[in-house]
C-alpha cells in the first residue's frame, strides 16, 4: 500500500513537473499579417488592424475572457455596484506599472477613462456614455453612471478603455489630444504583456516582453513566455503560406479558406479555426423605392422572405467556404452573448416560389447587388447566389464598385441589395443590434428596417441590469428581425489561422483580438 | 551649347510639366466617386463624424482654395499628412521610395546582363537553334504574367530549395542584393525579354551598315567591331527603350511589391487609391513624376555620351 503511494506520489510530482516545464520561456515568434496597424492609440483608431494588437500593447481595467462570455479581472481585481445600480467601483491592482516602470496610479486611470468617453475623440466613445463622472480614489476609481448599463463591464474590457500614462502623453509635441496622440502612438507606453521597441509601417513591427507586466504564468513567474513577437507585413496569401511553410513564418494570420484542407495535412503546422463574431449576410434595401426612383419589391415582405427560402446556407458553406462555416439563425453570432437561435429559412425552393406568386412576382425579377471590385469572396458568393436565386426566378445582376464608392452607395441608402461581413467589438449584444436592427443608429445598416416594438425592447435591454429578463428582451429581438428578414441570413465562419506546430496557447478571441500573453514555442 | 547648360534647360522644363501633373492629379483624385471621410470612418460612419473628418482634412472649402493650400505646401516641401497612416507623405516617400527604387533598378540591371549577351548572341547566330532557344526562352518571359513567374520563382528558389528568402527585405542595405534577387529576377526577366528583342534586331541592322564593313575591311580585330562599332550604334534605340521600361517597371513593381511583400511604394499607392488617401495619392504621384523625368533625362544624357553627334538643342 505504503508503495503504491509513494509511486502515486511520484506519479504526481511527475505530472506537476511535466505541467510545469510544458511551458517554455524566451524566443520571439514571427507573425505574418496581410497589413500593417495604422495609428496605435487606443481611443482615436477605427480599424480592425489596430484593435487586434492594441491589447497587446495596452491593458485595461477589464478582459474579455476567451471564450467572449465574460470579462474577467484585468488593471481592476474586483468591483462592485451600488444598490441603485448607479455606481461602479472597480478596485485597482497594487503594484502595477507601465512598461517604463512607472507606476500607474488612479489618476491614470481617471484620465485615460474620460478620454475615451469624450465624445469628441474618435468614434467609440459611446461604449462609455452612461458615465457620468469619474473619481480617482486611493487605489480605486469609482465611476458615476446617469443611468443603469448592463454593458458597462464589456466596455471597460474594450481596447479603447486602456489605461494610458497621462503624464507621458501630455507632455508630448502639439496642441491637440489628436496631434499628441499621434506622436505618443509612434512610442506607445502602456501596459500589457508587450511594448513596441520598433515599427517599420507597412513591413515590420516588433514588440518585446513588458518585464513589469502584472499576471504571472503557470510557472509562477511573470508573463508572457515569448521575449518577442515579430509582426511580418505580407499582403499576398500565398506568399504568406509559402513563407509559414519555409519556416520564416511561426503563425500566418487570415489564411484562404480554400487552403484550410491542404495546410491541415501538413504535419509540421496547425490550423485553427477560431470561434469569431464574424457573420456575412446581404443586405436588402426594405424600402419601397430605390433612390432612383425605381419601385422596390424587396419592400415586400413575402420577397424577403422568399430570397431567404431561396439561399441554401449549407451549399453555400460548401462552395464558398469551402466547407468551414456554418448557417445563421439570428442576425447575430452564436459566439454573442443572449444569441437565440430562431425559427431560420431553411432552403425551400417551392416555398420561395408560392411566395413570390403571392406577391405577384410569378415571373421572377431583377435585383442588383453591389459587390467590391476584386474581391474574390464577394464573387464567389454572388455568383453561387446568382444561380440559387435564378431557380425561383430570380434575376441576380452583380455591380462591382471600389470599397470607397461602394461605402458611399450604401452611406446614402443608393442601393437595392449589398454584401456585409460584421464583427462585434463588444462582449454584449448591444453593438450588432444598434446597427443591425435599431433604425435611429444608421437606418438598420441602411436597410431602412424599422420596427418599433425592437426599438423600444433595444432601449429598455440598455438599462436592464436583470440578466434574465435582458435575454427576454434580445430573444424577442431576434424573434421579430428573423421575422421580418430585413437581410438575407447567409452564414458566420470562424478566424482561420496557421501556425507552426511548435505554437502553442496562442489565442484568437471571437472579437478577433489576438492574445500572447500565454503563447510560447514550444522546443 | 553643352552637355551641362542642355541639362539645366531640360530640368527647367520639368517646372511646367509638373505643374500640369499637379493639377491632373489633384483634379483626378477629386473626380473619384465616394468621400474619403467616408473611406475613413467606413461602415459605421455618422454625418455628423464625416462633418467633422472633412473639416480637419480641409476638404470643406473651395476646390482653388485646396489647390492653392496644396501647391503653396509642395513648393515648402510639405506634402501634406496621409489620413489613414498619420505620417508626413514625405517621411512616407523617403521611407518606402529608396526600396522601390533599388528593386527598380536592380530589375534593370539584371535585365540589361541578361538581355546583352544573349541578343548579341542571338544576333552572330542568326537562324541557329541558339538564336531559335534564346528566343523562345524570351518569348515566354514575355507572355507569362509577372504575378505568376513571382510565385513559381518563391515556390522553387524560395519555400522548396530554400536558396533565397521567401519575400521580404533585408535588414541592410547591401543585404538587399540578396534578398530582393527574386523579385528583382522576375521583373527584370520581362523587361529583359523586350530589350532582348530590340537589341537583337538593331545589332542585326548594324551588322549589314557600311561603315560595319569598312571597319572588318580595315582588318580590326571583330571583337573590336563588335563593341566599338556595332554594340555602341545598336544600343541607341534600347536605351531609349530602357528609359521607357523604367516607367513600366516602377507600374509593375506594385504587384512584385505585392507578392513579395516588400513594403515599397507600389503598395503604398495601391492602398493611397483605395483609402481615398488624397495626399499620399498627390505626393506619390509627384514623386513618380519626377522620378521618370529624371529617368528620361539621363536617358537623353546617355545618347550624347554614345553618339557624339546627337545635337544637343
Amino acid at each position: 500500500m505504503k508503495r503504491f503511494a509513494s509511486l502515486a506520489a511520484a506519479l504526481l510530482s511527475l505530472a506537476l513537473v511535466g505541467t510545469a516545464l510544458a511551458q517554455v520561456r524566451g524566443g520571439t515568434l514571427v507573425f505574418g499579417r496581410y497589413a500593417d496597424s495604422l495609428f496605435l492609440d487606443p481611443v482615436l483608431n477605427d480599424a480592425n488592424l489596430d484593435i487586434w494588437v492594441l491589447s497587446s500593447l495596452y491593458d485595461a481595467l477589464l478582459q474579455p475572457t476567451a471564450d467572449g462570455s465574460g470579462v474577467e479581472p484585468g488593471l481592476a481585481t474586483d468591483w462592485a455596484f451600488s444598490d441603485d445600480g448607479l455606481t461602479l467601483t472597480l478596485t485597482l491592482r497594487p503594484g502595477t506599472k507601465f512598461a517604463d516602470g512607472s507606476d500607474i496610479t488612479s489618476e491614470d486611470v481617471k484620465w485615460s477613462l474620460d478620454r475615451a468617453r469624450n465624445p469628441d475623440n474618435g468614434i467609440w466613445g459611446f461604449t462609455l456614455a452612461s458615465v457620468d463622472s469619474i473619481d480617482a480614489g486611493e487605489g480605486e476609481v469609482t465611476l458615476h453612471l446617469s443611468s443603469q448599463d448592463p454593458t458597462i463591464l464589456a466596455a471597460l474590457a474594450m481596447f479603447n478603455a486602456a489605461i494610458m500614462p497621462r503624464d507621458l502623453f501630455e507632455a508630448m509635441p502639439g496642441d491637440t489630444d489628436e496631434d499628441k496622440a499621434k506622436a505618443f502612438a509612434e512610442h506607445p507606453i502602456g501596459s500589457g504583456a508587450f511594448k513596441l521597441t520598433s515599427w517599420v509601417p507597412g513591413s515590420r513591427m516588433v514588440v518585446e516582453r513588458n518585464p513589469y507586466y502584472w499576471d504571472t504564468g503557470a510557472d509562477g513567474e511573470p508573463l508572457p513566455y515569448l521575449d518577442a513577437i515579430q509582426f511580418e507585413i505580407v499582403p499576398d496569401d500565398a506568399t504568406r503560406i509559402l513563407k509559414l511553410q519555409a519556416g520564416e513564418l511561426d503563425v500566418a494570420e487570415f489564411i484562404p479558406l480554400s487552403r484550410m484542407a491542404e495546410l491541415s495535412s501538413d504535419r509540421r503546422l496547425t490550423v485553427e479555426l477560431y470561434p469569431s463574431t464574424r457573420v456575412n449576410s446581404v443586405l436588402m434595401n426594405n424600402r419601397p423605392a430605390l433612390l432612383d426612383g425605381t419601385s422596390n419589391p424587396l419592400s415586400d415582405l413575402r420577397v424577403r422572405q422568399a430570397i431567404n427560402y431561396a439561399t441554401n446556407k449549407q451549399a453555400l458553406i460548401q462552395v464558398v467556404g469551402f466547407g468551414i462555416g456554418q448557417p445563421m439563425y439570428s442576425y447575430m453570432s452564436t459566439t454573442t452573448p443572449y444569441y437565440v437561435a430562431g425559427e431560420g429559412y431553411e432552403y425551400d425552393l417551392e416555398r420561395a416560389k408560392s411566395l413570390l406568386a403571392e406577391a405577384g412576382f410569378a415571373d421572377g425579377f431583377s435585383v442588383t447587388a453591389i459587390a467590391t471590385a476584386g474581391s474574390q469572396d464577394d464573387l464567389a458568393l454572388l455568383t453561387a447566389l446568382q444561380s440559387m436565386w435564378g431557380d425561383a426566378g430570380i434575376r441576380l445582376v452583380i455591380e462591382q464598385l471600389d470599397n470607397a464608392t461602394k461605402t458611399e452607395r450604401y452611406r446614402t441608402n443608393d442601393f437595392q441589395m449589398r454584401t456585409a461581413g460584421w464583427t462585434n467589438d463588444i462582449n454584449d449584444p448591444s453593438q450588432i443590434t444598434s446597427y443591425f436592427a435599431v433604425y435611429e443608429t444608421i437606418e438598420s445598416l441602411h436597410t431602412g428596417f424599422q420596427s418599433d416594438e425592437i426599438d423600444a425592447l433595444f432601449a429598455a435591454s440598455q438599462t436592464e441590469l436583470d440578466t434574465t429578463l435582458r435575454a427576454g428582451q434580445y430573444a424577442r429581438i431576434q424573434e421579430i428581425y428573423m421575422a421580418a428578414a430585413p437581410i438575407v441570413f447567409l452564414y458566420e465562419n470562424p478566424y482561420p489561422v496557421a501556425m507552426s506546430s511548435s505554437v502553442k496557447d496562442f489565442v484568437q478571441i471571437p472579437l478577433g483580438v489576438y492574445i500572447f500573453k500565454d503563447a510560447y514555442k514550444a522546443n | 551649347m553643352n552637355r551641362w547648360s542642355y541639362a539645366l534647360a531640360r530640368v527647367l522644363q520639368m517646372i511646367p510639366t509638373l505643374l500640369v501633373i499637379m493639377i491632373l492629379v489633384f483634379a483626378l483624385v477629386r473626380l473619384l466617386p465616394g468621400d474619403p471621410a467616408v473611406a475613413i470612418l467606413g461602415d459605421r460612419v455618422t454625418e455628423e463624424a464625416i462633418r467633422r473628418v472633412n473639416e480637419k482634412l480641409g476638404l470643406d472649402r473651395p476646390l482653388h482654395v485646396q489647390f492653392g493650400l496644396f501647391l503653396s505646401r509642395v513648393v515648402q516641401g510639405d506634402l501634406g499628412e496621409s489620413v489613414n497612416l498619420k505620417l508626413a507623405v514625405t517621411r512616407l516617400i523617403g521611407d518606402r521610395l529608396p526600396i522601390t527604387l533599388f528593386l527598380t533598378a536592380y530589375a534593370g540591371l539584371l535585365a540589361a546582363i541578361l538581355a546583352i549577351p544573349m541578343a548579341v548572341l542571338s544576333a552572330l547566330r542568326r537562324g541557329t537553334w541558339v538564336d531559335n532557344a534564346i528566343r523562345a526562352v524570351f518569348q515566354i518571359g514575355l507572355s507569362l504574367p509577372v504575378f505568376y513567374v513571382s510565385l513559381q520563382l518563391l515556390t522553387i528558389f524560395g519555400a522548396k530549395l530554400r536558396w533565397f528568402p521567401v519575400g521580404g527585405i533585408g535588414p541592410t542595405f547591401a543585404s538587399n542584393f540578396y534578398y530582393l534577387f527574386l523579385p528583382a529576377l522576375s521583373l527584370g526577366f520581362y523587361m529583359a525579354a523586350i530589350l532582348m528583342r530590340s537589341l537583337r534586331s538593331s545589332i542585326l541592322e548594324v551588322l549589314t551598315a557600311d561603315y560595319v564593313s569598312f571597319a572588318r575591311a580595315k582588318g580590326i580585330r571583330p571583337r573590336l567591331v563588335l563593341t566599338r562599332h556595332v554594340l555602341r550604334n545598336a544600343m541607341i534605340s534600347t536605351v531609349t527603350l530602357f528609359g521607357l521600361s523604367i516607367g513600366q517597371l516602377m507600374g509593375g513593381a506594385v504587384i512584385t511589391e505585392t507578392v513579395f511583400a516588400i513594403p515599397g511604394v507600389g503598395r503604398l499607392m495601391v492602398d493611397a487609391i483605395f483609402g481615398r488617401d488624397y495626399a499620399v495619392v498627390q505626393g506619390l504621384t509627384l514623386a513618380f513624376a519626377v522620378v521618370i523625368m529624371v529617368v528620361f533625362l539621363l536617358t537623353d544624357l546617355a545618347y550624347t555620351v554614345l553618339d557624339p553627334r546627337t545635337k544637343v538643342a
